[in-house]
């Protein structure tokens, strides 16, 4: 009888002591839920690129004014060649010395100018290619690369900073990460980014979906 | 829970980690773990992991201590703990925590402390508890190591689809590893633990 009640003691208080237990647990548990949900974006992003691409989607922000030129020489700011034309532009970004992932985006630049030339909607969707290496692209080098793409100028151009100070900005306010690589080489984020005239940075889509983003460029074409 | 009477050696080892860890989130070694995933997901936060174990296994004499009510069968540890591991394998965290000296410094604390509660829980809780729980945390780590060693697709904007490759079977390894340390450890400490199922 007394081994039963000290028995029944004990359940009592391993009782308590669970709840306890299971309190701080739950607890834990959605805090930790919290924090998860807080840093994917409700559980959408799970890569900081994704994350970008969510962002810029549920809301456009505007791309910075900052100088620019072409490989003409032509001075102008990134908002000036944006409002040129009237058309929604599909922005990339490169640097002239590039072997790797710059040269994937050209030639996924050249088939986009291809279906623009063949459908005619030169008048409603641009191309532009903005170089974040402004030490070693000169007019210059800018010019070579024109050429050595076949950009067709009605529509598609390509600038870069006329500052490398304006540097970190550009790449901040479309999110893009450079970081070193060997050879002098660049590695980076690189995807189509569809910024209307007006120079609002609306969507960002992956380089493999080129079609997807010239349909949607189209749909929103003014 | 009873301190210990005299600083014993896993103590200088927890400090000398602690040290060690914590060096290389600050320049000039954080230029190690800013270049290289590995560095950053392989040294480091497996440095400060173990920091906070031997630190608590340092700090505190599990032998003298008592169940505790808010952690019973480490429980409560096992999950905030879980949710650091978790929380630290996000690219975006990751990322995060090389772009902003802040969230950095969120790392290298939590990591020391899931180190800590792991070895709270694991002095606590019956073998079958410790299983699900390294269990899950062994499988998370092989299959995240295995998917960042194969996937092409670069999984942090800070680092290269090269560091990546290698981090990931880096990843893989210290699942492996913490496999093969829980298990010596179980069976290093079997009849004990058979006496805590019962008593489960």
């Amino acid at each position: 009888m007394a081994k039963n009640s000290s028995l029944a003691a004990e359940g009592l208080t391993s009782g308590a002591v669970l709840w306890k237990t299971f309190l701080a647990s739950s607890v834990v548990l959605a805090l930790g839920l919290i924090v998860l949900l807080q840093a994917t974006a409700q559980g959408n992003a799970f890569t900081t690129e994704t994350l970008r691409r969510t962002e810029v989607a549920n809301t456009p922000s505007l791309v910075p004014e900052l100088p620019v030129y072409d490989a003409d020489g032509n001075q102008s700011t990134l908002r000036q060649v944006l409002a040129e034309g009237d058309k929604v532009w599909i922005v990339d970004f490169v640097y002239t010395r590039c072997q790797t992932i710059c040269t994937t985006l050209g030639t996924v630049f050249q088939q986009l100018q291809h279906q623009i030339q063949l459908r005619g909607l030169d008048d409603k969707v641009g191309l532009l290619s903005v170089s974040f290496d402004p030490a070693h692209d000169t007019p210059d080098a800018l010019g070579i690369y024109r050429d050595r793409m076949r950009m067709d100028p009605d529509i598609w151009r390509i600038v870069t900073l006329s500052s490398p100070l304006d540097r970190r900005q550009l790449l901040d306010a479309f999110g893009i990460i450079v970081i070193p690589a060997p050879l002098g080489e660049f590695e980076h984020n690189a995807a189509l980014h569809l910024v209307s005239g007006a120079g609002r940075l609306f969507r960002i889509v992956d380089y493999d979906d080129a079609t997807v983003a010239l349909d949607i460029a189209l749909a929103t074409a003014p | 829970m009873k301190l210990k009477r005299f600083p014993p050696f896993a103590l200088w080892i927890g400090l000398t980690l602690c040290l060690v860890g914590s060096a290389l989130s600050i320049p000039p070694g954080r230029s190690l773990i800013e270049q290289s995933m590995a560095w950053h997901m392989v040294i480091q936060m497996p440095i400060l992991f173990a920091s906070g174990w031997f630190l608590m296994g340092g700090v505190w004499d599990f032998s003298k201590t008592s169940p505790g009510s808010w952690n019973q069968f480490g429980l409560t540890g096992f999950i905030a703990a879980q949710f650091i591991i978790t929380y630290w394998m996000l690219p975006i965290s990751i990322d995060r925590a090389v772009v902003m000296p802040q969230v950095d410094v969120l790392k290298v604390l939590s990591l020391i402390a899931s180190g800590a509660l792991i070895q709270t829980s694991l002095s606590r809780s019956p073998a079958v508890l410790q299983l699900f729980f390294v269990g899950y945390i062994v499988s998370m780590l092989i299959s995240t190591g295995v998917y960042l060693a194969t996937t092409e697709r670069r999984l942090c904007n800070a680092y290269s689809l090269e560091s990546q490759l290698s981090a990931g079977y880096g990843v893989v390894a210290i699942g492996v590893a913490l496999a093969c340390g829980w298990a010596y450890r179980i069976n290093r400490l079997k009849p004990k633990t058979e006496d805590r199922i019962e008593g489960f």
